[in-house]
C-alpha cells in the first residue's frame, strides 16, 4: 500500500530531487484548482449531511422499529449503491430530461431543448447523497445491532417515552457510528467520479477527481507531476478527516457491554402505515425511478427512441448476455476480485481495529497509521491508484521475480489498498463501543490473545465486520476507476465493460450490461441470504 | 542438370519476398487501440485471420486511459505495447517529439493523400472520423453549414464535446478557428449562443438524440449507425467542410516485435484493411475504397486543412483560449 503511494507522490512533490512543498503551493494558487478544492469539499460535506440525515433515519426506522418488511427494505435500499455512480447519473438524466418516458407520461416533462434540472451543484449533491445513503444506513444499522438492549430496556422501565429514548440513549450511543458513517459518506463523496464527471461538468461545477481527470487527458510528461500532486491535495483532506474523526470519537465513546442481540421493536402504532408508505414511496423514488430509466433505455434499438410496444427489443441483452463473451467473463472477474477483497478486508478490517481501539502500545500506533493511510487511499481517486499500482508493479516483483501486470492479482491488490477504509469503518466504530472489560476479564482468567480473539472479540463485532465486508463487495463490484487502467484483455471487470459501452457510443449495451448487473447483484444478495442462514445473527443486514 | 537448378533459384526467387515476409511475422503482438471493443476485436481478427503465426494481445480503452497507462508505463521505464491505433495525429506529433515512435519508411502510401500521413512515416492515418453537425428530428430548422448554428433559433440549443476532453474536439477547434471564414469569432458566436462545452462525443450524441439539445458537433459514425436503428436525429457534412481525426496507427520505439507491427501498419493501410474500416461503419482513409452506407461519397467531402504538427505545438494556446472564451 505504501509503496505504490509512496512512488506516486515521488511523481509529484519531488523538486530536483528534494521533497517540497512547492508544487502544493503552486497548484492551490491555480484558480481552477482552489475552485474544484472548494466544491470538492462543498459536494461532499452537503451531500454527507444529507446521506446521514436520510440514511440514519432509515436505520433507526428498520432497527428499532416493528416495521412490517423490514427484510424487504433493507434489501432495497442497498441496492441503488449497487448501481456503479456513473450509471446512475445517466439514469438519473435519462429519467429526468426532456426525453424521459416517465416524466412525458404525466406531461411534466421538461420541453426539449432545455437545460438539464440535475446539471450543476444541486444535482451533483443529490445524487451523490442518494449513492452514499446505503453507505450510512448500513454502517448505522449495524452499528444499532450491535446495542445491547439492558440500557434501552431500563429507560423505558423507568418510564422514558420514544422521543426520550432516542434522544437520551440510543443516539448518543450511536455518536462513533454517525461519526464514522458521516466520514465514510464524505470520503466517498470526495473520491467519486461518476457523477460529478456526469452532471458537473455540464453544469460548469467541477470537483477534483474530476479536474485529474482533465488534466490526465492533457497528456505529455507533465502530466504525472500534476496529478500527484492534486492527489496529495485530496489525501491532506482525508488524513485531516482521520484527525478531526479520531478525536471526535475519543470524545464521545460510549462503552458497552454484552453481546448483539435482536433489534428492538418500538410500537409505532398507527404511524406504522405511514412509516411504511414512506419507506416504500422512498424505495420508488431512488430506486424505481432510475432502474426503470435504466431499463427502458435497454429495451429500445438506439438512444433517443421512445420506448413503445413496436419500438421494444431484447436485442441488446441478446448482444450482452449471449454475443459478447467479454460478460461473462467480466462478472467472474469481478465477483471474484470482489469477493476475495471483501473476506481478506472483513478479517484484516477486525484485526486492525482491536490493534487501534485497545490499550496505547506499539500494535495500536501501528493501527492508528495503518488507518490513516487507508482513509487516504479511499479518498485518493481510483484512477490515481490506478496509476500508483502501473508503476510500482509493472516491472517483475523483486526477489520473488513475477510479474503481475495485467493479471487479476494486480486488481485484487489494487481493490485491498483503495477499500480497506470501508472495511473498517463499522468495524472500528463497533470495537469504539466495546467495554474493555469483557476483555480483561477473560484475560485474568487466563486466555490467550487466540482464545479471547475467538471467544470474546469476533464474536462481538462479527455484525460489524461482515457489514464492512459486504460494503467492500458492493463497492468493488461496480467500481469503475481502479480497475480502468488495471484491466487488460481477460481480466475486464464488469465496470470497465460498461464503460466501454457507454465511451464507445453504445448507450444501450450499457444500459443493457447495467440492467444485467443490478439482476446478478440481487440474485448475489439472495444467495447471501441463503447463506446467511448459518451465520451469527446480524451478519447479513437484512436478516434481522 | 541446369534447368531445375535455375527452375529452383526463380522459385526460391519469386518466393523469397513473400517467404521472408511471412516468415519472421509471428509471435506475440500487443496493441493498445481506442478503437470500441467489437471494432477492435474484428481487426485483430482480420489481422491473425492473414498471419496466423501473430498472438495479438489487445487492450482498448478511450485515448485519455491509453495515453495515461502508457505515460505511467514510460514512468517505470517499461513500456508495453508494440503498436498504438488511437484517435488521433496530435497525441501522435506528441509521442514523435519525445522519441517514442518508430519510423517506418517502407510503408506502401502512394496511394493516400500526402497530408493524411506523417511525412516521416512514424504514424499513418487508418481512417477519416470526421465531425459535422448533428441534429434532432424535432429541431427548428436543418443546418447546412457551420455558420447556421449561430442562427437566432439554436440559440442555448447546440451541444459540443470539449477540446479539454476530447481529442477529437481539439482538432476540430483548430482546423474550424483556422478557417478563414470563421475562426475564433465563430466560437465566440458559440459562446454567446449559450452553448456549453461539455465531456467527449459519446456525451454530444445522447444529448441531442435524447432531445435535451436539438443541435451538436458530433464525430460522423455515432448518428450515421444509429439512424438505421430509428434514433431521431439526422447528420450534416457543413458547405464550410468537416475536420477529421485519422486514428493513426503506429509502432512504438520500444516496440518488442516490430516486423509482427509492421505487418500490423502494412494490414491496415491495405485495400483489405481499409474495406474493413469501411465495413465497420467508418470512412476509410485510401480514395480507392467506398466509404460506407450513410455516407456522402468520399469527393462530396471536403476535408478542412489542418497540420498536426502546428497543433501540437499551439496546444497550450488554443485551449487557453478556448477556456477564456467558454470559461473552461
Amino acid at each position: 500500500m505504501l509503496v505504490p503511494l509512496g512512488l506516486m507522490l515521488r511523481q509529484g512533490l519531488l523538486v530536483d530531487g528534494l521533497p517540497s512543498l512547492a508544487p502544493l503551493q503552486d497548484a492551490l494558487g491555480n484558480r481552477s484548482v482552489a475552485r474544484a478544492l472548494w466544491n470538492s469539499l462543498d459536494s461532499a460535506a452537503v451531500s454527507a449531511t444529507l446521506s446521514l440525515a436520510l440514511g440514519a433515519g432509515l436505520a433507526l426506522v428498520v432497527g428499532l422499529t416493528n416495521l412490517r418488511g423490514k427484510a424487504v427494505f433493507t434489501f432495497l435500499i442497498l441496492i441503488p449503491m449497487m448501481i456503479p455512480p456513473h450509471v446512475t447519473a445517466i439514469a438519473w438524466t435519462q429519467a429526468l430530461g426532456p426525453s424521459s418516458p416517465l416524466l412525458g407520461a404525466v406531461g411534466l416533462a421538461p420541453p426539449p431543448g432545455s437545460p438539464h434540472p440535475l446539471y450543476g451543484r444541486g444535482g451533483v449533491i443529490a445524487l451523490l447523497a442518494v449513492q452514499q445513503m446505503p453507505l450510512v444506513f448500513l454502517v448505522v444499522l449495524a452499528a444499532l445491532r450491535a446495542l445491547p438492549r439492558e440500557m434501552a430496556e431500563a429507560a423505558r422501565v423507568s418510564g422514558a417515552g420514544t422521543a426520550r429514548l432516542l434522544a437520551k440513549i440510543i443516539l448518543p450511543l450511536l455518536v462513533p457510528s454517525l461519526i464514522a458513517a458521516y466520514a465514510l459518506a464524505f470520503v466517498s463523496a470526495l473520491g467519486n467520479f461518476g457523477i460529478p464527471a456526469l452532471l458537473g461538468i455540464p453544469g460548469r461545477y467541477t470537483t477534483l477527481p474530476v479536474l485529474i481527470w482533465q488534466r490526465l487527458s492533457s497528456f505529455g510528461p507533465s502530466m504525472l507531476a500534476d496529478v500527484a500532486v492534486m492527489s496529495a491535495l485530496m489525501a491532506l483532506i482525508a488524513i485531516a478527516l482521520v484527525l478531526v474523526q479520531t478525536w471526535l470519537s475519543a470524545r464521545s465513546r460510549a462503552a458497552l457491554i454484552g453481546p448483539p442481540q435482536p433489534p428492538m421493536r418500538l410500537d409505532l402504532g398507527p404511524a406504522r402505515v405511514l412509516a411504511e408508505a414512506g419507506m416504500g414511496l422512498m424505495v420508488l423514488v431512488f430506486l424505481g425511478l432510475p432502474v426503470a430509466a435504466l431499463v427502458g433505455t435497454a429495451l429500445v434499438p438506439t438512444y433517443g427512441v421512445t420506448l413503445t410496444a413496436e419500438t421494444l427489443t431484447l436485442a441488446n441483452f441478446e448482444q450482452v448476455l449471449f454475443r459478447q463473451s467479454v460478460t461473462a467473463r467480466a462478472f467472474l472477474n469481478s465477483t471474484i476480485a470482489a469477493g476475495f477483497a471483501a473476506l481478506v478486508l472483513a478479517g484484516f478490517g477486525a484485526v486492525l481495529a482491536r490493534a487501534m481501539t485497545g490499550p496505547p502500545s506499539l500494535g495500536r500506533g501501528i493501527g492508528r497509521v495503518v488507518s490513516t493511510l487507508a482513509e487516504t487511499t479511499y479518498a485518493i481517486p481510483g484512477i490515481v491508484i490506478s496509476i500508483a499500482f502501473i508503476l510500482t508493479f509493472l516491472r517483475p516483483l523483486p526477489l520473488i521475480g513475477v510479474s503481475v501486470y495485467n493479471t487479476l492479482t494486480l486488481i485484487v491488490l489494487a481493490y485491498l489498498c483503495a477499500f480497506l477504509a470501508v472495511a473498517l469503518k463499522p468495524v472500528s466504530a463497533a470495537c469504539l463501543q466495546l467495554d474493555p472489560a469483557l476483555d480483561e476479564a477473560a484475560r485474568v482468567a487466563g486466555a490467550g490473545w487466540g482464545l479471547r480473539m475467538r471467544r470474546i472479540f469476533l464474536p462481538l463485532v462479527a455484525p460489524a465486520a461482515a457489514a464492512g465486508g459486504m460494503l467492500v463487495f458492493l463497492t468493488a463490484y461496480n467500481e469503475i476507476t481502479v480497475s480502468a487502467l488495471l484491466w487488460s484483455s481477460g481480466t475486464e471487470t464488469i465496470g470497465t465493460v460498461i464503460y466501454n459501452y457507454e465511451n464507445g457510443g453504445y448507450t444501450v449495451l450499457a444500459a443493457a450490461m447495467s440492467t444485467v448487473t443490478v439482476v446478478a447483484t440481487v440474485m448475489l444478495m439472495a444467495l447471501l441470504d441463503l447463506l446467511g442462514r448459518r451465520l451469527p445473527p446480524g451478519v447479513v443486514p437484512w436478516r434481522l | 542438370m541446369k534447368t531445375p537448378m535455375i527452375a529452383t533459384l526463380v522459385a526460391a526467387l519469386l518466393a523469397g519476398p513473400a517467404l521472408a515476409q511471412t516468415a519472421d511475422v509471428s509471435g506475440r503482438l500487443v496493441l493498445y487501440t481506442s478503437q470500441p471493443n467489437a471494432d477492435a476485436q474484428r481487426t485483430v481478427d482480420a489481422f491473425t485471420a492473414l498471419h496466423p503465426d501473430v498472438e495479438v494481445d489487445w487492450i482498448r480503452d478511450g485515448t485519455t486511459q491509453v495515453m495515461a497507462r502508457l505515460e505511467a508505463e514510460f514512468a517505470a521505464g517499461s513500456p508495453q505495447p508494440d503498436v498504438l491505433l488511437i484517435a488521433d495525429t496530435v497525441v501522435m506529433e506528441g509521442l514523435e517529439a519525445q522519441g517514442r515512435l518508430l519510423a517506418y519508411p517502407e510503408a506502401d502510401v502512394s496511394a493516400y493523400d500526402p497530408a493524411l500521413m506523417d511525412p516521416e512515416r512514424h504514424y499513418f492515418s487508418t481512417k477519416l472520423i470526421t465531425t459535422g453537425i448533428i441534429y434532432n428530428t424535432s429541431a427548428p430548422f436543418v443546418p447546412e453549414s457551420w455558420a447556421d448554428l449561430l442562427r437566432p433559433e439554436a440559440q442555448g440549443q447546440i451541444a459540443m464535446p470539449s477540446p479539454l476532453a476530447s481529442g477529437a474536439a481539439t482538432i476540430h477547434m483548430v482546423a474550424l478557428t483556422s478557417h478563414p471564414d470563421l475562426g475564433w469569432d465563430y466560437y465566440e458566436g458559440l459562446a454567446a449562443q449559450g452553448t456549453n462545452p461539455q465531456g467527449g462525443n459519446g456525451g454530444v450524441y445522447n444529448a441531442v438524440a435524447g432531445g435535451e439539445q436539438m443541435f451538436g458537433m458530433v464525430v460522423d459514425f455515432l448518428p450515421i449507425r444509429e439512424i438505421p436503428n430509428g434514433a431521431p436525429v439526422g447528420f450534416v457534412f457543413p458547405e464550410e467542410g468537416v475536420s477529421a481525426v485519422t486514428e493513426p496507427v503506429a509502432i512504438l520505439s520500444t516496440a518488442q516485435n516490430v516486423p509482427a507491427a509492421q505487418a500490423f501498419v502494412d494490414f491496415l493501410i491495405s485495400p483489405e484493411g481499409q474495406q474493413l474500416a469501411a465495413d465497420m461503419g467508418y470512412l476509410p482513409a485510401h480514395p480507392a475504397i467506398a466509404p460506407p452506407e450513410g455516407f456522402p461519397a468520399m469527393d462530396q467531402i471536403q476535408l478542412m486543412e489542418f497540420d498536426p504538427a502546428v497543433a501540437l505545438e499551439n496546444a497550450d494556446d488554443y485551449r487557453l483560449r478556448f477556456v477564456e472564451i467558454f470559461g473552461g
